[in-house]
């Protein structure tokens, strides 16, 4: 459908690249498991759940990964050190993929950044997030750290405008002394994953489809997002999703095909559950994609979606 | 005098306006649970930027309310209770930052300095984080509802700013416009951005 002029970084996360011209590599999807309220957590502050139901949960996902050709990390949710040290170690055992540390709690992402450095995940762990809130503090441990993988949040809490979130990431928006993307840099940050920031539907939820075509066009940076976070936070559905859960599923599923049209190379599709939904709809958008690319020179990957599952 | 905007609530979110006369408004920070009509507006707040601005802008366009029962779990990280009870207490920065909040990305956007003090002004609020028992929370509107008078100034109307591109269509020479400076050619499929 489109390509961007400017050269596209692919990142290249323990194996897993993520990035390029749409339809060129398959979109990357991470499910998130023990996120907020998620069921088979037990303790959501000493990390206990259930292990079969986990286990079961990640190979979905694996398989549905090998089936289509997309690759997947896990989105590992925690909201304290301790809950996540123990899912990082459970996870870790489980599958090879890279796995997305996020926390609410800045003190408990970099303990357990630095954890996964000690156990030598270091090169799977991407560091979720760097955005407008990071410390001093969090800057030199991530620049001392061996930590080259972070998603960086371009959300601008004060000025959500199209420009606040570009400069946010350009130079820091009068917030911080310089914008996000350098400080990722001076972080020892390789790979640099952009995430627009979703806004809830009716707060600008689509400037970060704007976003990432723009972020693609001037610095050809990776570009992704957790889309679904627009109609999870969409009142009407929410409603809806009482008398038709279906109704819900597909609004919160479909979203993910937005952030691709939009030039994306990842999506964080939340709960893990819908693995077996998201990828066949994402492998069909992956293939489409591949086939409205506008230059015949594109290399597909041969585990891409177009050459496996045509 | 009208105590409440024409339109109100002002701004939508996860929350359902109950009687707008009443004097008080729930917030159950990340718990759901069953709104008590007699509130004037009941809903939940998780997020301590967007969560509690909305918060803000449909309180002081209602001179009714005067409490806000702050209860349910707080929602962790995010933090917006506290957010909330910092921003009423302590205000915002010349940045825009929550003074004293503890929340992961504490920034007010779209709420001035002037309609935070209006909301410090019209509001007390009950603090009860943690409190999720249903028929305490309905005890609690109950002896609030009609507590004292609507605050005695008139509603302050709240209007999100638009976040369109300000340039009109005639000054650009291209046939899809991403952004100020970011265009794209459709005879080849070209994005590209222009200094």
């Amino acid at each position: 459908m489109f390509r961007f002029k400017n050269k596209q970084e692919i990142a290249n996360i323990a194996g897993v690249k993520i990035g390029g011209n749409p339809g060129e590599l398959a979109t990357a999807l991470a499910g998130t498991i023990f996120y907020e309220g998620h069921s088979i957590v037990e303790d959501k502050n000493e990390g206990l759940f259930n292990r079969v139901k986990a286990e079961d949960l990640i190979n979905t996902q694996a398989s549905a990964s090998d089936e289509t050709g997309n690759p997947h990390l896990v989105h590992i949710f925690g909201n304290t050190a301790t809950a996540l040290t123990n899912y990082v170690d459970f996870v870790s055992e489980i599958t090879d993929a890279p796995l997305i540390i996020d926390s609410p709690d800045a003190a408990a992402r970099m303990q357990v950044a630095g954890y996964m450095e000690e156990i030598g995940l270091v090169d799977r762990a991407v560091y979720n997030s760097i955005n407008m809130s990071i410390t001093p503090k969090e800057r030199d441990f991530l620049a001392e750290s061996d930590i080259d993988s972070a998603i960086i949040l371009g959300f601008n809490a004060v000025d959500s405008s199209f420009k606040g979130r570009m400069d946010m990431l350009e130079n820091g928006g009068g917030l911080l002394d310089k914008g996000l993307l350098e400080i990722a840099i001076e972080c020892g940050i390789t790979n640099r994953l952009i995430d627009p920031g979703i806004t809830p539907m009716g707060n600008g939820s689509g400037i970060s489809l704007r976003i990432s075509l723009a972020v693609k066009a001037k610095w050809g940076l990776p570009v992704g997002s957790g889309i679904h976070n627009a109609p999870s936070s969409w009142k009407w559905i929410k409603e809806k999703r009482k008398v038709d859960p279906l109704a819900y599923r597909m609004c919160d599923v479909g979203s993910a095909v937005l952030q691709q049209a939009a030039g994306g190379n990842f999506v964080l599709y939340g709960p893990i559950e819908n693995a077996s939904l998201v990828f066949p709809l994402c492998a069909m958008a992956d293939i489409i994609l591949t086939e409205s690319a506008p230059f015949e020179n594109l290399t597909s990957s041969p585990d891409h979606p177009f050459h496996k599952l045509i | 005098m009208e105590n409440t905007t024409a339109t109100w609530p002002v701004v939508r979110g996860d929350c359902v306006p109950g009687n707008p006369e009443s004097r008080i408004a729930v917030v159950t920070l990340a718990s759901h649970m069953e709104p008590d009509v007699n509130a004037a507006i009941w809903g939940s707040c998780k997020t301590e930027n967007l969560g509690a601005e909305k918060i803000v802008a449909n309180v002081i366009s209602n001179s009714n309310i005067r409490y806000i029962l702050l209860c349910g779990s707080e929602s962790r990280g995010h933090l917006a209770g506290q957010t909330l009870l910092s921003l009423y207490k302590n205000g915002i920065d010349e940045n825009g930052r929550i003074i004293g909040s503890e929340g992961a990305i504490p920034f007010i956007e779209n709420i001035d300095e002037a309609m935070i003090k209006r909301f410090q002004r019209q509001v007390t609020f009950i603090e009860n984080i943690g409190l999720c028992d249903g028929g305490e929370i309905s005890r609690i509107i109950e002896e609030y509802k009609n507590k004292g008078d609507p605050f005695p100034e008139p509603p302050i109307m709240f209007q999100q700013p638009s976040s369109r591109c300000l340039f009109s269509m005639d000054e650009v020479d291209a046939d899809v416009i991403v952004a100020e400076n970011v265009f794209m050619d459709t005879s080849c499929g070209l994005i590209y951005e222009v200094d």
